[in-house]
This record gives C-alpha cells, structure tokens and sequence, in this order.
C-alpha cells in the first residue's frame, strides 16, 4: 500500500524491437523519483505503460495500488514527452477542460487557473488563445494542466525538454513543490544535471532494461570521495612530489593536469591541503559523482543485462576509470 | 460518462462557436442565391447586342413576308412575354404571387437583350454555291453576323403524306447560337401561319384546339385530401437523400479533421491520460453528431419556413422528417465511425485522400440511384440497395420519399441493418483509434487497419 508505483518485470515488444525487456521497479509514496537513460532506451513506453496508454505484452502494474492507472487516472497528472494544446482554445479554457476531465468541478477549476498560471509566470494569459503564446510558455501551461487536479501521482516525461534556463529553474521550483504537497514524483529526463540536483532517487535504463537503481546519496556515498583533479600551476612541474604524498595510491597524467587516486580510509580533505603543498596547483578539486558520466559510460560500453550495474560500478570503481568520471 | 459528455460538449462549443461555422452554415444558401442571381447575367452581357443579316432563298415564296414580321424588333420581344408568361404559368399559383410582377423582369433579365436579325430576301433561282461564299469572305468585326437559309419547297404545302419541310441553314464558323434560336422562332411562327392560311383554317382556333392546360391532381387519402404537385414529388428523394449525405459530411469531415489536428498537435497523449480512447471517440462522434443535427435542423426550419411561405406545407408528410432524423443517425453513426478510424490512423489530411475514396463513393452513392429508386421504388434493385450498408439508409430514405412508400417491415429491417452495421463500424474503429491515435509513423494502408482491429 505504501508503494505509488509498482512494476514487476514488465516486457513490451513493437514488432521485432524489445522496448521494455523485463523491468522491475518501486517507486514509495512520496518519492522523488528520476528515470535517466539514452533516447530510444524505453523510458516513454515505460512511463505509457504506467499509464495505460500502452499495455505490456507480459509483467505486472501497480499504480496507487490498483491494477492499472485508468482506475486511478483523476488521482494522477501527466506530463507527456509528445504535448500539445488544443491551438484555437483559450489558455484559461483549456486549463478547466483538463480539470474537468480528471474530475475538478469547472468551479474549482475556474478559481484554481488564475493562482497556478501566476505561479508559472503567465499572469493574465486566460484569455489568450494557446496559439498565441511562445512555445515556452505553451509548455509551463502544459505542465499546469498536469497538476492543475493536485494529483497524488505526478508523471513528468522529459518535462525540461526545449525549455529555456529561467524556465528550467521554474519548472524544478513547481515539481519541488508538488513533491513537498505530498506527491509522489516521477520524472524522465536526460538533462542529467537536474536530475542529480533534484531526484532522491536514480532509475537508469538502457536497451529496455534497467541498469541502475539507486538513491542519490547512495551513489555519493560510494563513488565520490576518492578520486582529485590536480592542475599544477607549471604545466612542466615535476609530478614526482605528488606522488610521494601520504594516501595517493594512484597517478595518472593527462595533458595537462593529472588524477588522483587516493587510498581507502583517507581524508581527502588533509590529502588535497599535502598536495597543494607538494605541487603548486592552478586548480585542485574533488571529483563528484556525475550521473552523465555514468550514463555516458553505460552507453559507451553498450552494458546491458543483470550485471550491468555491478559491472558498471566495478569499472567506476577501477583505478584508470576516472576519464570516465571527468 | 462524465468524460464522454465533457469531450462532445467541448467539440460541439469548437465547432459551433467560431466565425468559421457561421460562414459554412450561410455558404450554401448563398451560393445557391449567387448562382441563381449571377448566372443569367454571366451567360447574357447585357448591353451587348448581337446583329445579324440573314440571306433567304425561299422558293414556296410564301414564308418570307411573314418571316420580315415575325422576325421584326416587336415581334421578338412579344413572343419572348409569351414564353415569360408560360413559364410562370407552371409556376405554382404562391410562388408566382410572391414573385408578383419583377418575375417579368427578372425573366426578361434571364433571357438576355434579343438579337436583332435583318433579313434579305434572295431569288429563289440564286446559286447556292454562290451564296455560300459570302458566309466565307471576310467580314469586319463591327458588321453583323451572317446566316444564309435555304427554306425547303415543303415548307407550306405537304408533299404525298402529310411531309412538311423545313429549312437548311449555313453559317460561317464561330457563330452564336441564340441567332439560329430566335431565327427558329420567326421561321415557326411564319410557317405556321403559311400552312394554316393554306389549309384555308383560323389560327386562333387551332391553337386552342391544341391547347390543354396542366392538370390539378390530388391525393385521397384516408384522412384527408391533399394537393399534390407532380414535380414536387419528384424532387423529393433527392432533396431527402441531399440532405442525409449532407449533414453525414458536416459532421463527419469535423470529426476526421479534429482528430487528425487533435494527433499533430500532439494533444491527444495529454487527453489519454485523462479519458480512455473509447471515451474519447465516443465524445468527440456525439458532439459533431449535436452538430451536424443542429445544423440539419437548421435547414429542414428554413425549409419548413419556405414551403408554408408558398402554402405547399400541405404537400410534404411531417412523418418523413420524423423517417430523415432516425436515418441521419442512423447513417451518421455509420459513417463517422469509419470518419474517426481514418482520422486517427492517419497523421496528416494528405494521407486521408486514399483511405477516404471509398467512403467518398459510398456517399456518392445517392446521387446515382435516387433517380432510379425514386422512380421505381418497388423494384428489387431498389429493395436490394435500401438493406446493404452502408447505403441502406440513403436508398430506404428516397424510397420513403418517393411516391409509393416501402411497406413498414422493410423499412424497420434497414433501420435494424443500418444499427447492425452502425455497431460494427463503432467496433472497428475503436479498434483503430485504440491503435492508432499514438502511431506516427508511414499513413497505413486498408489492410494495416483491419490488422489493427485484428490485433487490438
């Protein structure tokens, strides 16, 4: 009951292409949820599967702990990856019809629009027809439309594609906020900054099938207390020195500047202030985990299957791995 | 249900509540007006008048005098009041008061200013090939048009067994057909009077031994005596028919063009999330079926509304309004169906072409047999034609118009095949929409279709 989300190694198959080829996942109430992968990895046919737009050729669904998601469809808002708006309709109108349709009363509807298009910087825009206004904008109202019914499930399908950086920040402060209305949220994206400043919580999915799964502070918590980028000031400088620090297990050079790889147990703190002793530096900073590298390198090496993830952290993991991680 | 209602409201209020809908609604009617208003004057420059210098050789010698007569400015125009007034004389007794006197005019109007013919008489002996040459020489383009006419030796008087003659006529190339016409006309009237002086008899009183006016018919029925008008009759299947096809179109081409603009522009996923695809359907068929009824409505008032202008109420039976609405809906839910399945399977207009022929013959349909099955109701292609789907209701709905009505039963059995079919088109093409609505891909074929409904 405690699960918004619940798949259960669902498959689904257009012709001879595998789309989705086994996925399992659980998403908890109230969870921020993040769905990462190359385009074409399955995350659209997912997220329609969830919403009962397709319907898988074998696994189980659980949406708000019903069978399908058109038991519970009022309950849910939508952010499609393909949207769009009724072109001649009014911006305000539209807004009620979407309402209207996942059960609001046009009352309700009606007091809600003016509030959510402020709050999505469009004040005054209700009278406007959806065709008069920038694709930006359409897109903020699309996003509206999806929460407009205070949904208990909030399904964004790239919800950051083709929107300017102001939009970008808007959109991040709305989602937060339904998530902190109690929402659970799930999000697919491969804008993988935002989804490593927002998400809880890393699905990964490459090939139709999952590859990674994991919660953010996890993902840190293992892959970003080892590794230092050190630039001497002296591109010439001798790079002896650093390598005579205590803690530096590793030393690999590039161009111009040179990772570090330190020992279990170390301090990267102490170790960076030794380095910049040893080493005149022009930039010392510690590596952090950024999900585009992981999904650069899971793409790079094509890795698919149920050890993907353990493989994948392995290598992340190597010493001689960190090109991946710059 | 709630959602159903929400989707056909919004499509009826797109539809109906747009500049666009207004406009449609008037087109007809004024193009109709239009083209009664403008043709006459198109086909007729006014102003322009066309001259002509006939040449006849006449050798009864009895036709020419009255042919300079008949043919004279007066008795041109006298004979065109004449036709005015025979045709109005058809005309039924209520329109011809509403139209009152500009009738005259506007017929006067619609025949064109008359050609002015000069005749000159040749000798009977004249050489024909030398006549004919003139027609040939070259003519300035202000000079009058040139005719020559040969006029038969038994014209006037008949040869062994009662054969009348007539004449030959030669004209150069290019030359306007309203002169041989109004020619025609003089010669008539001149030979007439030529033969009827030599039989020794009165013109005037020939004539009205030959006059018969048109008969006054009336149907008996049970009830009640009604005036029936023989035309009136026989437009009707095509008026009925006319408008069943029509108000499917109205609502049927909305539907295909809304829905291929609802998958363009990408609204339709934003929409599945909240209504299923059946809802969806079944709104969008219900709220174009609202207006193509309002729309049909519209036209049957004004319809309504002329007939009693013209006191003719009495000549349509009310009952057949009622037969037009079940067929319409009927028909309607057939075909827009069919309408609803293309529009999602396809992702432009362009793509429909080849998937809408066959629908577009099946509605053209009408306009070949409503006269066959008009006229001969009771025949067994017309019984065939009004129980196949998807033309049934067309054919059922001229028969229920034409003169002798089908018996009941055939008329409930087509309303029953027509609901028959009305399900399984609904099927199928919730099949396709179920399908097709997120597909943007190559425009399917027929055949990808029905593997479609197969497959979903």
């Amino acid at each position: 009951m405690e699960q918004a989300l619940v798949l259960r190694d669902v498959r689904k198959s257009f012709g001879t292409t595998k789309a989705v080829d086994g996925i399992t996942l659980t998403v908890p109430r109230g969870a921020l949820y993040g769905v990462i992968g190359p385009n074409g990895a399955g995350k659209t046919t997912c997220i329609r599967m969830i919403m009962s737009i397709l319907f898988p050729d074998s696994g189980e669904l659980s949406v708000l702990g019903r069978r399908s998601s058109l038991d519970a469809k009022d309950r849910i808002g939508y952010l499609p990856e393909e949207r769009g708006v009724y072109r001649k309709m009014k911006v305000g109108a539209f807004l009620t019809y979407m309402a209207q349709l996942k059960g609001v009363s046009a009352e309700d509807a009606e007091a809600r629009v003016p509030t959510l298009l402020e709050s999505m910087a469009l004040p005054g825009t209700e009278n406007k027809r959806c065709e008069d206004l920038s694709k930006g904008m359409l897109q903020r109202v699309q996003f509206i439309a999806a929460v407009i019914h205070q949904p208990d499930l909030l399904i964004l399908d790239e919800p950051f594609s083709g929107q300017d950086p102001v939009s970008v920040r808007l959109l991040r402060e709305r989602i937060e906020h339904e998530h902190r209305r109690g929402a659970t949220v799930l999000l697919s994206t491969h804008v993988m900054a935002n989804a490593e400043e927002m998400c809880q919580h890393v699905v990964m999915i490459h090939q139709g099938r999952k590859v990674l799964d994991e919660s953010m502070l996890g993902l840190r918590r293992q892959f970003d207390t080892r590794t230092i980028h050190f630039e001497p000031l002296d591109a010439n400088a001798d790079p002896s020195p650093l390598q005579a620090v205590p803690g530096v297990e590793r030393l690999d050079r590039h161009e111009d500047s040179f990772t570090i790889t330190l020992s279990d147990g170390v301090d990267p703190a102490g170790a960076i202030g030794r380095l910049a002793m040893a080493v005149a530096p022009a930039r010392v900073e510690l590596a952090r985990l950024r999900l585009e590298d992981v999904f650069i390198r899971i793409v790079a090496e094509g890795a698919t299957g149920g050890d993907a993830a353990r493989a994948l952290r392995a290598s992340l993991l190597a010493p001689g791995a960190e090109g991946a991680l710059v | 249900m709630r959602r159903v209602w929400l989707v056909a409201s919004r499509e009826f209020m797109a539809a109906v509540a747009n500049r666009g809908f207004v406009i449609g609604l008037l087109i007809m009617p004024a193009i109709f007006a239009g083209l009664f208003t403008l043709m006459p004057r198109l086909m007729n420059r006014p102003g322009e008048q066309i001259r002509a210098e006939v040449r006849v050789i006449d050798s009864t010698g009895q036709i020419f005098e009255g042919l300079r007569t008949a043919l004279s400015p007066d008795a041109i125009a006298r004979r065109r009041l004449d036709t005015t007034k025979r045709v109005l004389e058809s005309t039924p007794e209520a329109v011809r008061d509403v139209a009152g006197s500009s009738a005259e005019t506007a017929m006067d109007r619609a025949l064109g200013t008359a050609p002015a013919l000069t005749v000159v008489e040749r000798p009977a002996s004249a050489d024909l090939q030398h006549e004919k040459s003139w027609l040939t020489e070259a003519r300035p383009a202000s000079a009058p048009r040139r005719l020559l006419v040969v006029v038969h030796p038994n014209a006037v008087v008949p040869k062994a067994g009662n054969e009348y003659g007539t004449y030959d006529i030669y004209v150069p190339e290019n030359t306007d057909e309203r002169i041989e016409t109004t020619f025609y006309d003089g010669f008539r009237e001149s030979a007439l009077s030529a033969r009827v002086r030599a039989q020794q008899m009165d013109r005037a009183q020939v004539e009205a031994v030959m006059r018969i006016p048109r008969a006054t018919s009336t149907t008996v029925a049970l009830d009640a005596e009604r005036r029936t008008d023989v035309r009136f009759n026989r437009a009707l299947p095509f008026v009925f028919a006319g408008l069943l096809v029509f108000g499917i179109m109205i609502g049927g081409q909305t539907l295909l063009t809304q829905t291929i603009e609802e998958k363009s522009s990408r609204v339709i996923e934003v929409l599945l999330s909240a209504v299923s695809p059946l809802e969806l359907m079944a709104g969008k068929i219900l709220g174009q079926m609202a207006v193509s009824m309002l729309v049909l409505a519209l036209y049957i008032l004004i319809g309504l509304a002329l007939l009693s202008s013209f006191a003719m109420l009495g000549l349509l039976d009310p009952l057949l309004i009622v037969y037009l609405i079940v067929f319409f809906l009927v028909g309607y839910l057939v075909f827009a169906s069919v309408f609803a399945a293309v529009g999602a399977a396809v992702n432009e207009m362009r793509e429909a072409q080849s998937l809408m022929t066959p629908i577009m013959l099946a509605l053209m349909a009408p306009w070949f047999f409503a006269a066959p099955i008009g006229r001969d109701p009771d025949t067994a292609f017309s019984i065939a034609m009004s129980l196949i789907p998807p033309v049934n209701t067309f054919a059922m709905m001229v028969r229920l118009a034409s003169s002798t009505p089908p018996p009941f039963w055939q008329v409930a059995l087509s309303i029953a095949i027509g609901l028959g079919s009305a399900l399984a088109a609904m099927w199928f093409a919730a099949k396709v929409f179920k399908v097709g609505l997120l597909l943007h891909g190559k425009p399917p074929t027929l055949g990808t279709l029905i593997k479609w409904a197969k497959m979903a």
